[in-house]
């Protein structure tokens, strides 16, 4: 099979049972390479602990998960990211102290050239160079680069967390992205940014999660949506075959789940 | 207008406060009493300063990576006294000093395995304190050891060049911990491993090895201040001296680093332990209690944490406020 038509990431019969409750049942979902996939539904359906099971955070009582056609089994954010899985927490997990290019490059700092470079020395120069070509390509912007990121705003953190994510991402064939909330903290113009950026990774051949409550940026940025209620999923339906009221219907549970959801 | 002129002040209270206080400090001590402005007592005051500062070095490495290491004086008497029963065998002092370091490595590769189980650092180290002072103690017998250790006079007591030879060893651990902090991948690590150990992980790096650092120079950092302590004062005392961790501790303090950990800065350190010898040196010139240091040391820990609070708030006010409107303006 070649990797295109293999799903990046697929679940099959998820649930997860926290004692007696069922936060997910039988829960079936693929992102394909190259989609961008919104996961929609209300406070407590289901959608965050879904993302979770993707990243590794929390383990699934019942069902598998395939990472392009391999059945994995995470046991920690770790395994995820070994698999190829990169994650933007709410949390956003920067630096405070250090400057958004550090922050960017992280893990991947540039050395010097020669004995200073074997000492471990690392090349601002290059390191700033290298964060603004990679955002630029990414059409992020970030006001400045060697501002220590608790000096920017919500907003420019936001961005700085998804550009992170989005270049780590981007430097993998078969990326998959996973993004919660992306857009909470942000106000118009980043939200704009932030659906520029999901639509160019997606195009870009990179699977894309998105849990958002953000209707607007679901209907804007992805190509298919998935809505949890109560744990179940209750639609799964291209974006350009379906409407807000559809959808805004599912989320509520106003209208009945649509059939072969299992 | 306003706005950022106001920032711009905080920014630099906050960045220079503590050398304007060194400066505003030796005038005042001057102009009161003149003999404190001369070349030999400002010798003097560095030499008094050097021990303090190493110290200051070791507890803010550890506080930078996270972890504040209360052991510090309990490894400095524990390595000093085995320099001191290595010296009275006959060992070179040079591969003396060596051990003893190694030892101060150790304890704090201990600390920080054991602080890794996820035991609360502060709790572990007093433990630590006091295992390491008890065994400074059994090692000695509980007597101070004076047996040729005046041949460690050259590191201790020599005058080069018109400074104390303390003063070159606060030189080079300075230079060399500040070029490692700030020009190195480790030290951005290891800071990074202070401010968000999670950020660190999710970028792949394993932020435990960083954190193990931590411990481990500030450990060895512990035991060089109990070598050169034993150089100055040409003994090796099995008491730990508590008061090196406050004065240390202190000098953190006022260089307005954040406790919290994640950021720091070795030079404004140094500054800070200038500061608290200064104060100490002054007082004494002037024929003032000399109980008094210890009072206005205490109220200085108090006072920098207070100030830096402060101070942090208001620039993280006016940052975002700033921060915003230059959003605004590169939108359009």
């Amino acid at each position: 099979m070649s990797a295109n038509s293999t799903p990046a990431l697929d679940l099959q019969g998820i649930e997860l049972h926290y004692g007696y409750v069922k936060a997910l049942d039988g829960i079936n979902f693929k992102v394909n390479q190259g989609e961008a996939v919104a996961l929609l539904g209300d406070n407590g359906a289901g959608k965050s602990t879904l993302l979770k099971l993707m990243s590794g955070v929390h383990r699934q009582t019942h069902g598998t998960i395939r990472v392009h056609g391999d059945e994995v089994n995470f046991h920690a954010p770790k395994d995820s990211a070994n698999a190829g899985i990169e994650m933007v927490y709410q949390d956003l997990a920067l630096v405070d102290a250090l400057d958004s290019a550090t922050n960017l490059l992280l893990g991947k700092e540039i050395l010097r050239k020669g004995p200073l470079g074997w000492l471990g020395f690392v090349d601002r120069k290059k390191m700033i160079a290298e964060a603004n070509s990679e955002t630029e390509l990414l059409g992020v912007k970030i006001a400045n680069l060697t501002r220590p990121v608790e000096m920017l705003s919500g907003g420019q953190r936001q961005g700085v967390a998804l550009a992170r994510a989005a270049v780590r991402v981007n430097n993998k064939p078969n990326g998959i992205l996973l993004l919660d909330e992306p857009t909470a903290a942000l106000g118009y113009e980043q939200k704009v940014m932030v659906e520029g950026l999901i639509k160019r990774l997606a195009a870009s051949g990179i699977a894309v999660v998105v849990v958002t409550h953000d209707l607007p940026l679901a209907f804007n940025a992805t190509s298919r949506m998935v809505v949890l209620n109560r744990g179940r999923k209750v639609a799964d339906v291209q974006t350009s075959e379906t409407t807000y009221e559809k959808i805004v219907g599912y989320i509520t549970g106003a209208l009945p789940a649509q059939e072969n959801m299992y | 207008m306003k706005k950022p002129d106001s920032l711009s002040v905080l920014v630099f209270i906050r960045s220079w406060g503590i050398t304007i206080l060194l400066v505003v400090l030796w005038a005042l001590f001057a102009s009161v009493a003149p003999v404190f402005g001369t070349f030999e007592n400002a010798s003097l005051i560095l030499g008094a300063a050097s021990i303090s500062a190493i110290f200051a070095a070791s507890i803010a490495m550890g506080v930078f990576s996270g972890a504040l290491d209360l052991s510090v004086p309990g490894t400095a008497a524990v390595s000093g006294i085995v320099l001191g029963m290595l010296i009275g065998k006959g060992v070179d002092p040079v591969l003396a000093i060596a051990v003893a370091l190694v030892i101060g490595a150790v304890i704090g590769y201990i600390n920080g395995l054991i602080v890794q189980t996820g035991l609360n650092p502060l709790a572990v180290t007093i433990g630590m304190l006091s295992v390491t002072s008890g065994l400074a103690a059994i090692l000695s017998d509980g007597i101070p050891l004076f047996d040729k250790m005046d041949s460690l006079g050259w590191l201790g007591t020599e005058i080069y060049f018109g400074l104390p030879s303390t003063f070159y060893v606060v030189i080079v651990v300075f230079v060399v911990g500040t070029i490692f902090l700030t020009k190195t991948r480790g030290g951005i690590r290891f800071l990074a491993a202070g401010g968000n150990a999670e950020a660190l992980r999710r970028a792949g790096v394993n932020a435990n090895t960083y954190r193990l650092l931590g411990f481990i120079l500030s450990g060895a950092l512990a035991a060089l201040g109990g070598v050169v302590t034993c150089a100055y004062t040409a003994q090796a005392s099995p008491t730990a001296a508590t008061g090196v961790l406050f004065d240390g501790l202190t000098a953190v303090a006022l260089s307005g680093i954040s406790l919290a950990g994640g950021r720091g800065s070795l030079p404004k350190v140094l500054v800070g332990a200038l500061v608290i010898s200064t104060i100490g040196s002054g007082l004494l010139i002037l024929n003032i209690q000399p109980y008094w240091t210890i009072t206005i040391t205490g109220l200085l820990l108090i006072g920098a944490l207070a100030g830096e609070h402060y101070l942090g708030k208001a620039v993280a006010r006016q940052a975002v406020g700033k921060s915003k409107v230059s959003a605004h303006k590169e939108a359009k």
